[in-house]
């Protein structure tokens, strides 16, 4: 018994030693201690400081950024207010969604709990999506962000059953107050309080009001661009600025000194679906 | 008799399918059950029906027009005029999906080669001037060596369209059910069947019966179609099997859709019973065979079991979620996997079927389709 305390103090006081010493030249040059989400938020509030990021990403050329969003899966607490952010930023109609957040109870009582999986485009660098599209309408930008060219898509759809995501959805051309009545001179009826309905939303940087059921985006296919028009303003997705719980991250991964760089390095980082070979640029951490 | 009850039924189906014209023109998509989730219903498998069976009527006319196959002489024309018709119906169920109709130039002028879609669409195309251009010199210049030169053509063309719309489906990896290699050799036997099928019916109930070959043709077309209707099983069986056996959820769950869920009635009662079990029956014995209303009703109801088998691969698909409590957490109009076609799909699906019967009743009458009336 005693040998064998010995044999394990020895071991206690060596081991480590003889590890580092085997390990050390390996990691000569490499920076150890990666800053984690808590030591982040513990200097600075995270928004500030993606803002920082996205500030300098702005300053360079475009195809030299590459945009990535991380969400932090431990954090996310199932608000959903990044699902009506993204709604009233995109002005989204009934039926079409960026981002819902996929909620899933398990357990048994007593012992349930709940998970929460956000789930927005995931803006694949592999994207199935896109060689399937007969006219060329949803390519990657040259930021590598997967867009949809509204009037150049004739909305057959294919895209949707390609996309492993269900990251698309088709525009139906409803509004909120369909089926509402129409109202007479002293009511508001549906015609003019549906006007918010109307006025359209500026995503890919354009103002396109829905004057009427048949003009894009009405019967095209819709997804979430990681709001595109408000990062040329130097401004977060709206999802990002939204989340209470601080657990959605944006910025250029290809800029060592962001915030998503260093989180994407971590090693509780995965990617949906990743088997399909679509290389996803969001990532969640476990 | 059954030319008239074919009118009235052309008519009848056109008026019903009138309303859904209007209301898929005047309000779009709202109300289609298709959604975001299940995005292609009951138009899609239509089209996938009628093109599908267009390439085989074109497959059954080179018997006649390419070689020269006594049995089938006079035939030809018949098939070629029911295959553009069934084209026709074909694309335009699929124009009516599109979500931006007045658009589909684009595919010709701005498309993507790459895309299997724009494949077809091209595919499709020149099949259809092939079998216009074919009919017409089968009419007017039955021995123009062009002719046997254009079947030639079209029937590479008729296989690769109807393989194409095997990996239209089969490229998505994403759908463990469409992704099946073989997709694109199935399809184009699928395509045979319905196009014999087709001749079954349009022989057995529409063509004068004074023909002399007509009971060898209708037992020929007979045992060809229980035969593609045996290998179209076989490779059905394969399919179901490897896929409850692989065990890939996404798979067995679009498998178990189709054999025990929300499909099993039109699976079991109208793909097997009746548009399989009943015309293998009936096919397999030469007497009924021969009989011109039994072959003809049989090919109706061969040809009815192929379009639900359509549908069957097409909604199972699209019904099963690629991520899980995607319903549960957003909900709204048209994101549901529950698909049944609504009301106003189905007008136009009628509608679509009644303008088809009409046409070919009408070309019947009016074009030199049988062998009779063209050697008058």
């Amino acid at each position: 018994m005693e040998e064998v305390e010995e044999t394990a103090g020895l071991l206690q006081k060596y081991a480590s030693q003889v590890f580092a010493g085997l390990v050390a030249p390996a990691l000569e040059g490499v920076q150890a201690v990666r800053a984690t989400i808590e030591d982040v938020l513990a200097k600075e509030d995270v928004l500030l400081r993606m803002q920082e990021d996205l500030k300098r990403a702005l300053e360079k050329p475009a195809a030299e950024r590459r945009w990535v969003m991380v969400i932090d899966l431990r954090r996310c607490i199932g608000c959903h207010a990044c699902t009506i952010a993204c709604v009233a930023e995109n002005n989204l109609p009934p039926g079409v969604v960026y981002r819902p957040v996929l909620s899933e109870e398990f357990g048994t009582y007593p012992n349930v709990t709940m998970r929460f999986l956000p789930r927005p485009c995931m803006q694949c660098d592999n994207p199935p999506c896109v060689p399937v599209c007969p006219v060329y309408a949803t390519y990657k930008n040259e930021e590598g962000v997967v867009v949809v060219e509204y009037d150049q898509c004739i909305g057959c759809r294919y895209c949707i059953t390609a996309c492993p995501y269900a990251a698309r959805t088709f525009d139906f051309g409803l509004t909120y107050l369909d089926e509402t009545p129409e109202g007479d001179d002293l009511v508001l009826g549906r015609s003019r309080a549906d006007e918010y309905e109307r006025v359209g939303a500026f995503e890919y940087g354009e103002l396109r009001r829905r004057k009427d059921r048949k003009t894009s985006p009405v019967g095209n296919v819709r997804k979430c661009h990681f709001c595109l028009h408000r990062l040329a303003e130097g401004m977060l997705p709206a999802c990002v600025t939204t989340c209470i719980g601080r657990a959605t991250y944006f910025g250029d991964a290809n800029d060592p000194e962001s915030l998503v760089a260093d989180l994407i390095a971590s090693p509780n980082v995965m990617r949906l679906k990743e088997d399909l070979g679509t290389e996803p640029r969001v990532y969640y951490l476990m | 008799m059954l030319k008239k009850l074919a009118y009235a039924f052309g008519t009848l189906a056109l008026l019903v399918g009138a309303w859904g014209f209007y209301d898929r023109f005047a309000h779009g998509h709202e109300n289609a059950d298709y959604g975001s989730y299940v995005v292609w219903g009951l138009w899609v498998a239509m089209y996938l029906f009628f093109a599908g069976t267009a390439a085989g009527g074109f497959m059954i006319a080179t018997l006649d027009h390419l070689f020269h196959l006594p049995l089938f002489k006079g035939v030809g024309r018949l098939a070629l005029w029911g295959a553009l018709v069934s084209l026709g119906a074909g694309l335009f169920s699929i124009w009516l999906d599109l979500g931006h109709l007045e658009r589909v130039w684009k595919v010709y002028l701005q498309g993507n080669p790459g895309s299997v879609m724009f494949q077809m669409v091209w595919g499709y195309t020149l099949f259809g001037l092939i079998i216009a251009v074919s009919l017409f010199l089968a009419i007017k210049k039955p021995d123009s060596p062009w002719l046997r030169v254009l079947m030639g053509l079209g029937l590479g063309v008729a296989l690769f369209v109807s393989g194409a719309v095997g990996a239209l489906l089969g490229v998505n990896a994403a759908r463990p059910f469409w992704h099946v290699g073989l997709f694109p050799v199935q399809f184009p036997v699928f395509s045979l069947a319905s196009g014999a099928a087709m001749l079954l019916l349009i022989l057995g109930l529409f063509a004068p019966r004074d023909d002399p070959q007509r009971e060898q043709q209708l037992w020929v077309l007979g045992l060809l179609s229980v035969a593609l209707l045996v290998v179209k099983l076989y490779f059905m069986w394969a399919d179901y099997s490897q896929s409850i056996y692989g065990g890939i959820p996404m798979n067995v769950d679009a498998v178990n859709q189709v054999l025990f869920g929300k499909y099993w009635w039109a699976f079991w009662i109208l793909q097997i019973l009746i548009g399989s079990l009943i015309p293998l029956i009936v096919l397999v014995q030469p007497k009924l065979a021969r009989h011109n209303g039994w072959a003809g009703w049989m090919g109706l109801l061969l040809l009815a079991g192929y379009a639900v088998a359509r549908g069957l691969i097409i909604f199972p698909g699209l019904s099963v979620p690629e991520l899980e409590q995607l319903t549960s957490s957003f909900g709204g109009p048209h994101l549901t996997f529950d698909y049944f076609p609504s009301l106003m799909e189905w007008a136009v699906t009628l509608g679509t079927i009644g303008l088809a019967v009409l046409g070919f009743l009408l070309g019947t009458e009016y074009l030199p389709l049988y062998a009779k009336e063209l050697e008058a």
